[in-house]
């Protein structure tokens, strides 16, 4: 599974990622998780709000910090 | 003075903000600006901005359309460029760069409570005629360019279907609004108490009908935002007062009068040039320019200064440069810089004298 992480850098995107990270963690899974930071990329998937959390290629949040639970939400499924 | 007057100047100015602001402007401007991230759809927003096919309209759009989406220079950026690749032309996106910061409700509510209601209006107009100004600048500067560009994808441009708002938002949004103008309007002169009873029952009505119209998981959706904008801004805010209030001892009077009062073109140019050059986070501008006009800073620069501040910073011109080019970098930020200048001067010497 490959997670990819949509952000600026910004304060908000540093804590998505590290949630991303609890969750895996919490839920015992392993993916690969990386943080892009290119707009162009943004643009290549739709998203306009950072932070935006993609899973295996899907945006599933986008334009705000997500719980650990949603995110553990979305893992399971 | 001594050094220790001066950072305890810096501390007392700390307390009389703490004291007077935070309850009553600062709690609801947060929970406002949580409801503006959590229920407005600002995709929506961006979207409509792009479909927009003809030149007023794309520009009223984005002007309009930036009023809800409070964000601060740097973080404006992107969307800008989502708008501006998405296909919308290069007016429309740089509008929306420059008012989202410059005049989004958070910050002229905030600093209506702070310096009143006639220099808000004032800078709201200020601000729309700029954005007209500089998207038909841009527009102009780079039409070669924009004709040469791919027409806007029809595909991705019908597919406005999401709501921006649904009413019981926007009915939330109002009563935020109110609950952070009443305490300050209403009770103008009272004591203090009053105002925090006022601001009680505004609390009171905008939770109570929260409760009543959101569900669980949406209440702590916008709390958790709420929460992300007191973490980034209440400490820039805290120590944007400081500083203030150490600039406040340090500086003379003698010298604000002398290069930022009055309603001169060279005091509206200065005041430009410092708005343009330093970072101001969203609302940081309102205290700082409150303390100079306590000083004596005249109304124009004052305005001048409120309208680039937020919009402007050396880290944005350097961040719009990367991701639109130098070139429009070069044509957007003069652009502006002569605009405030202008803008701050007449208005000083005709609505604001």
């Amino acid at each position: 599974m490959r997670i990819e992480i949509l952000g600026t850098g910004c304060p908000k995107c540093q804590a998505t990622e590290q949630i991303v990270r609890k969750a895996l963690a919490e839920l015992g899974m392993e993916a690969e998780v990386v943080h892009i930071n290119d707009p162009r990329k943004f643009r290549e998937y739709g998203v306009m709000f950072t932070p935006a959390v993609a899973i295996d290629g899907q945006v599933k949040v986008s334009g705000r910090v997500p719980s650990v639970e949603e995110i553990k939400r979305l893992l399971a499924t | 003075m001594t050094w220790w007057q001066v950072i305890l100047s810096g501390f007392e100015a700390l307390k009389d903000y703490i004291a007077l602001h935070v309850l009553t402007c600062l709690i609801p401007a947060f929970l406002l600006a949580g409801v503006m991230v959590t229920f407005i759809s600002r995709e929506a927003i961006v979207r409509y901005m792009g479909a927009a096919t003809s030149k007023p309209k794309s520009f009223a759009l984005a002007a309009g359309g930036s009023f809800v989406v409070a964000a601060c220079s740097c973080t404006v950026i992107p969307v800008a460029s989502g708008l501006y690749y998405g296909g919308a032309g290069v007016g429309p996106a740089f509008i929306l760069l420059w008012v989202a910061p410059a005049a989004n409700i958070l910050a002229l509510v905030y600093t209506g409570t702070i310096l009143g209601g006639k220099i808000v209006a004032v800078r709201l107009i200020a601000a729309l005629l700029m954005a007209f100004a500089v998207g038909g600048v841009m527009s102009l500067a780079f039409r070669k360019e924009e004709k040469a560009r791919a027409e806007p994808n029809p595909s991705q441009t019908t597919q406005v279907q999401t709501k921006v708002m649904k009413r019981p938002d926007v009915i939330l949004l109002l009563l935020l609004v109110l609950a952070l103008l009443a305490p300050n309007y209403i009770v103008q002169r009272g004591p203090y108490y009053q105002k925090v009873i006022v601001w009680a029952v505004g609390m009171a009505l905008a939770f109570g009908y929260a409760f009543l119209t959101k569900t669980r998981e949406e209440i702590g959706h916008w709390m958790r935002e709420t929460w992300w904008f007191v973490r980034l801004i209440f400490p820039l805010l805290l120590a944007g007062v400081f500083v203030v209030g150490i600039i406040g001892a340090l500086l003379p009077e003698a010298w604000v009068t002398e290069w930022l009062g009055g309603a001169s073109l060279r005091s509206s140019f200065l005041a430009t040039l410092i708005g343009a050059m330093s970072y101001f986070a969203t609302m940081t501008e309102a205290p700082l320019v409150h303390k100079l006009m306590g000083l004596g800073m005249g109304a124009g620069p004052a305005l001048a200064l409120l309208l680039t501040g937020p919009g402007l910073s050396l880290p944005n011109w350097l961040a719009v440069a990367r991701v639109f080019g130098v070139k429009k970098a070069l044509v957007y930020v003069p652009t502006l810089i002569v605009l405030g200048t202008l803008v701050g001067w007449l208005a000083g010497n005709t609505v604001l004298r």
